[in-house]
């Protein structure tokens, strides 16, 4: 475990803003994130300011990109591999919209460098497919209309492809109120919560509860920045 | 004009009339016409591209040598340039172009006015640069507080005359304001009767004041503009906006171009919420700058702004302080209303509070609602859904509350019996059966009795907006081809309703074809004219255009049908799949189109002026008053004073409902928009430097997954015989009610008023007294 581990947020510790941090996480899962993310072993220990070469793959595909160190992943996807899927709309780890899987958990996309990503698997919403057909839960999202303007479903997406993932064949006991705390970190404006929820509980098998869209006690612990 | 039998109404209440239609008009759809796919709960027709990330938004556009704009803002609210110089940002590393905005001497007005710009072959490398830039500001006094600023002596906010910048997202209607007094710029009373002499002679007066806060629209995708020179006279813009040809008209005055040379496109939008207009941002020229830059530097340039920008400068739905009157004679019956508000729209104008108070509870006599704008130093507020309205609802419905629990009525019976919408008081009835209003008042009244420490309240409010379809705006083209492709095209936007769906859905109910064989192009300026996604006008101004562009490509069709069929034009049949048959013998749809003499059948067409209004009008315009109700469930811990919105019940009408799951998408980001009003959002400004304290999405809260309410959505089809689809709006009148129902249901819960939102947790502690040192009810 000899990576640099230069998280966005490690960064910006050190530069003394810890405090305003802490408040927009949860403090019980702030020290899981500070723990290297994802390692290679053929990382060089220091890098910059000039760009430099980082590898990883991208949606199945093995992917090079030389960027400054201080480029984040969300940028690195979007201005420098052309990639539309994440949004950057907080730049700051507050909405969600930047949501990609890192070696299969969920992570806020515009709060990690591109060189923290070396040697790991990153997922787009475009990788949650087959090629050019949806994944059922993308499916169930048209067919809910569990999106309007469109710009949060990336990351919606994202966070609840995470979440089926994490209960696989027990998709039949999720309830509303654990998708709600899956997608508890993933804003949307226009107001289509209510049908995210529907759409995941019924590609995870489960009943709707009658109260499919009203707030619930977090029934789950898994929350974004626990994982890593 | 010819006379058309219509049955009109809704629900059970239905009636025929006899109404005047332009003879080029087809029939309108009424509650006869029998449609199959209008309607229909179909998922939207582009909602593959959304849910894979391959839509393409301003945000994504990315062209061959494209530059990376950013933008320097003033840190102080009002200060005096004294030196600017951006020689050191020009010649920064990657910078290919940049311009001083402001000069020497200008006079800025609010912290986050543009200073400077500098284009670079990264965003990183032109932010890097705007710290080059030399400036010099002599600070000067300013005022952020819209109650001080609006006291004689406070500092002024503006030296000269002040112009009105109005939208699309206006409601129509609203008046011009007067000359200002100090800070203070007064707009046009609504007035009835006498509220003066009504209040003195009133048996029980209810006063107090009410605030709301200043809101910020927030869409996702931030305001943002990317300029391409196609030529030295000639450009394409790429655009965040919900007004396609109100960029292309701006762009054209900036820049001295023709219309026909520049192209706006807008593919996908991220959200507008009202404040996306015009080239620039409501107090950002980003229009100009990117389209500068593009120009100097010769290469395309992207400007996006960033989160903080988008708090600071461009747009918000202004604050209000409203002090209300209401009274009652000695049967309960409402006699007088008075409300005096002030707000702040920033440096800008528009701090109205809708037309609830004078509109809506019709049967109060005496009536009157004065509003002034109050000038600070602050980012200018736009247009945000529905304009006014909650603010006023909010005040107006608390209000009632409080003087029905004086004159111990049942509020619902109080609205019930002073409102003259037929369709709003069935609303109010039936809603109130559906929530349980009755049982669950009584819950709530025995929680209060019993001091318990969790509590659920109930309330009920009101929603008003009218049909602002406008005849003209909107040039649809249809095309069928000889191959049998079907085209509708037109240059609207999509801000996220689906409307291109709906236009999808119109043209196949014409020709009887399913929705996947109908080809929908919007979003690009080039396509036709049309209206801007605002005043909840888009369905009614352009699926009617559709409608009838379709309807007459029909015509032709079928005139095809007869020639080939060898029967007159009377006895074509056009059946389902746009099977044509006649005289024992039939075509298909793609048979009947390969007879077609040419390569297509193309017609453009619009649709006349709103031509009918049933059950009732929109006061003062000769178009349908559209209705809806929302009742409110919310659940108070009296020991933390948290407060959650648990259920809402939501009722409304926008005429003909078009397509009921894109509806009910709409309808449930009104009311969790006005949740989020209600109970989370506040912009904080910092009384001393001036500045937004909360300019960012993890201290501006915008309410998230387990912040909102089960919604229930009750959508009533209205068949006003008002345009050729019947379709009205739906985006603002559905969050217009909300955050006053829910003020309501805290009344209800702990027995004493929050008058002020967003209703946290503290002013519910404030007013029930449990605040050291507070006063009180709030």
């Amino acid at each position: 475990m000899t990576s640099p581990t230069l998280t966005r947020r490690g960064l910006l510790r050190g530069a003394g803003t810890a405090s305003v941090l802490a408040s927009c996480t949860k403090p019980a899962s702030d020290a899981d994130s500070n723990a290297p993310i994802v390692t290679d072993a053929n990382a060089p220990a220091e890098i910059g300011p000039d760009a430099a070469t980082v590898a990883f793959t991208l949606d199945g595909k093995a992917m090079t990109v030389s960027v400054e160190p201080r480029v984040t992943l969300l940028d690195a996807l979007r201005n420098d591999l052309g990639v539309t899927g994440p949004k950057l709309v907080c730049d700051r780890g507050a909405c969600g919209a930047c949501t990609v899987l890192v070696d299969g958990l969920p992570r806020n996309s515009c709060m990690m460098l591109a060189h923290d990503v070396a040697g790991a698997n990153v997922t787009t919403v475009a990788g949650l497919g087959n090629g050019d057909e949806l994944s059922a839960l993308q499916a169930a999202f048209v067919r809910h209309d569990a999106l309007q303007c469109g710009f949060c479903t990336s990351g919606m997406l994202t966070s609840c492809a995470a979440l089926l993932r994490r209960v696989g064949s027990g998709g039949s006991k999720l309830t509303a109120g654990a998708v709600r705390e899956a997608i508890s970190g993933n804003l949307c404006r226009c107001g289509t919560y209510p049908h995210v929820v529907a759409a995941v509980l019924e590609v995870a098998g489960a009943k709707p509860s009658t109260r499919s869209s009203g707030p619930q006690k977090p029934t789950t612990a898994p929350a974004r920045e626990e994982v890593g | 004009m010819p006379k058309k039998t219509l049955t009109v109404g809704f629900a059970d209440q239905l009636t025929s009339i006899e109404a005047e239609i332009p003879a080029d008009e087809p029939r309108p759809w009424d509650a006869d016409s029998h449609l199959t796919i209008v309607g229909k709960p179909l998922p939207r027709i582009d909602g593959h591209l959304k849910v894979s990330g391959r839509a393409k938004y301003t945000h994504d556009v990315q062209l061959p040598g494209m530059l990376y704009a950013a933008v320097l803002r003033c840190p102080l609210p009002c200060a005096k340039i004294t030196k600017i110089s951006i020689t050191g940002a020009e010649k920064a590393p990657g910078v290919k172009a940049a311009i001083a905005v402001a000069a020497r001497g200008d006079r800025i007005v609010f912290a986050g006015q543009d200073i400077a710009a500098v284009a670079a072959e990264r965003l990183e490398l032109a932010h890097d640069a705007l710290a080059l830039v030399e400036i010099e500001y002599e600070a000067l006094p300013f005022v952020v507080d819209t109650q001080l600023a609006a006291k004689a002596g406070a500092p002024s906010v503006h030296e000269g005359a002040v112009s009105e910048r109005r939208t699309e997202g206006d409601e129509p209607g609203a008046g011009a304001g007067a000359g200002p007094q100090g800070n203070v710029r007064k707009m046009p009373d609504s007035e009835r009767g006498d509220a003066s002499k009504a209040l003195k002679k009133a048996a029980v007066v209810h006063e107090a004041s009410y605030t709301t806060q200043v809101q910020v629209h927030n869409a996702l995708e931030t305001h943002g503009i990317v300029v391409r020179w196609d030529a030295k006279d000639k450009l394409t813009a790429w655009a965040s906006t919900q007004g396609i040809f109100s960029v292309r008209d701006e762009l054209v005055e900036i820049f001295g171009l023709k219309p026909a040379d520049v192209t706006v496109i807008t593919e996908f939008l991220g959200g507008g919420f009202g404040a996306k207009f015009g080239a620039s941002a409501p107090g950002s020229r980003i229009g100009f700058i990117a389209g500068e830059l593009a120009r100097k530097a010769g290469a395309p340039v992207k400007l996006m702004c960033d989160r903080h920008e988008e708090q600071v400068c461009t747009g918000n739905r202004p604050d209000s302080y409203q002090d209300v009157r209401i009274g009652a004679d000695a049967s309960g019956k409402l006699v007088a209303l008075h409300v005096k508000s002030l707000g702040t729209a920033g440096i800008g104008t528009g701090a109205g509070i809708g037309r609830n108070a004078f509109s809506v509870y019709t049967k109060i006599a005496n009536v009157l609602v004065e509003a002034s704008d109050v000038f600070t130093n602050a980012g200018p507020a736009t247009a945000m859904r529905a304009p006014g309205h909650p603010q006023g609802a909010f005040a107006i419905e608390l209000a009632i509350d409080e003087l029905a629990r004086k004159m111990k009525k049942d509020p619902l019976k109080l609205r019930i019996a002073h409102d003259e919408h037929p369709l709003r008081k069935w609303q109010f009835e039936e809603g109130a059966k559906k929530f349980g209003w009755t049982e669950a008042r009584a819950r709530a009244a025995a929680g209060r009795t019993g001091k318990t420490r969790m509590r659920s309240g109930y309330g009920v409010a009101a929603s008003i907006w009218g049909d602002f379809g406008r005849g003209g705006a909107a040039q649809v083209t249809a095309t069928v081809g000889r191959d049998g492709t079907v085209v509708v095209r037109n240059g609207v936007q999509d801000i996220g309703t689906g409307i291109g769906t709906v236009l999808a859905q119109v043209a196949a109910e014409v020709l009887s074809l399913p929705v996947d064989r109908i080809d929908v192009e919007i979003g690009r300026s080039g396509y036709g004219s049309s209206v801007g996604s605002g005043g909840s006008t888009t369905t009614s101004s352009v699926t009617p255009a559709v409608r009838n562009a379709f309807e007459q490509v029909k015509t032709k069709l079928v005139a095809l049908a007869a020639a080939q069929l060898g029967v007159g034009n009377n006895d074509v049949v056009w059946g389902p799949g746009g099977r044509t048959n006649g005289g024992g013998k039939s075509l298909t749809f793609e048979q009947l189109c390969k007879k077609m003499p040419g390569e297509a059948i193309v017609v453009t067409a619009s649709r006349a002026d709103t031509f009918g209004h049933h059950p009732m009008q929109f006061m003062g315009r000769p178009t349908q008053q559209i209705a809806g109700v929302q009742f409110a469930e919310v659940e108070v811990d009296t020991w933390t004073g948290a407060v959650r919105c648990t259920r809402v019940l939501a009722m409304h009408d926008c005429g003909r409902v078009m397509n009921e799951l894109l509806t009910k998408s709409q309808v449930n980001g009104g009311v969790i928009l006005g949740t989020s009003y209600a109970l989370l959002e506040e912009r904080v400004l910092d009384r001393d430097f001036g500045r937004m304290l909360n300019a960012n999405l993890e201290n501006y809260k915008i309410a998230g997954a387990k912040d909102i309410p089960e919604i229930d959505v009750v959508l009533t089809d209205v068949h006003a015989g008002n345009n050729s689809t019947g379709a009205i709006g739906i985006g603002e009148p559905s969050t217009i009610p909300t955050a006053a129902a829910i003020a309501c249901a805290v009344y209800d819960a702990i027995g004493v008023p929050v008058r002020s939102l967003p209703i946290t947790p503290a002013k519910i502690l404030a007013a029930l007294g449990r605040i050291p040192g507070s006063k009180g009810p709030t």
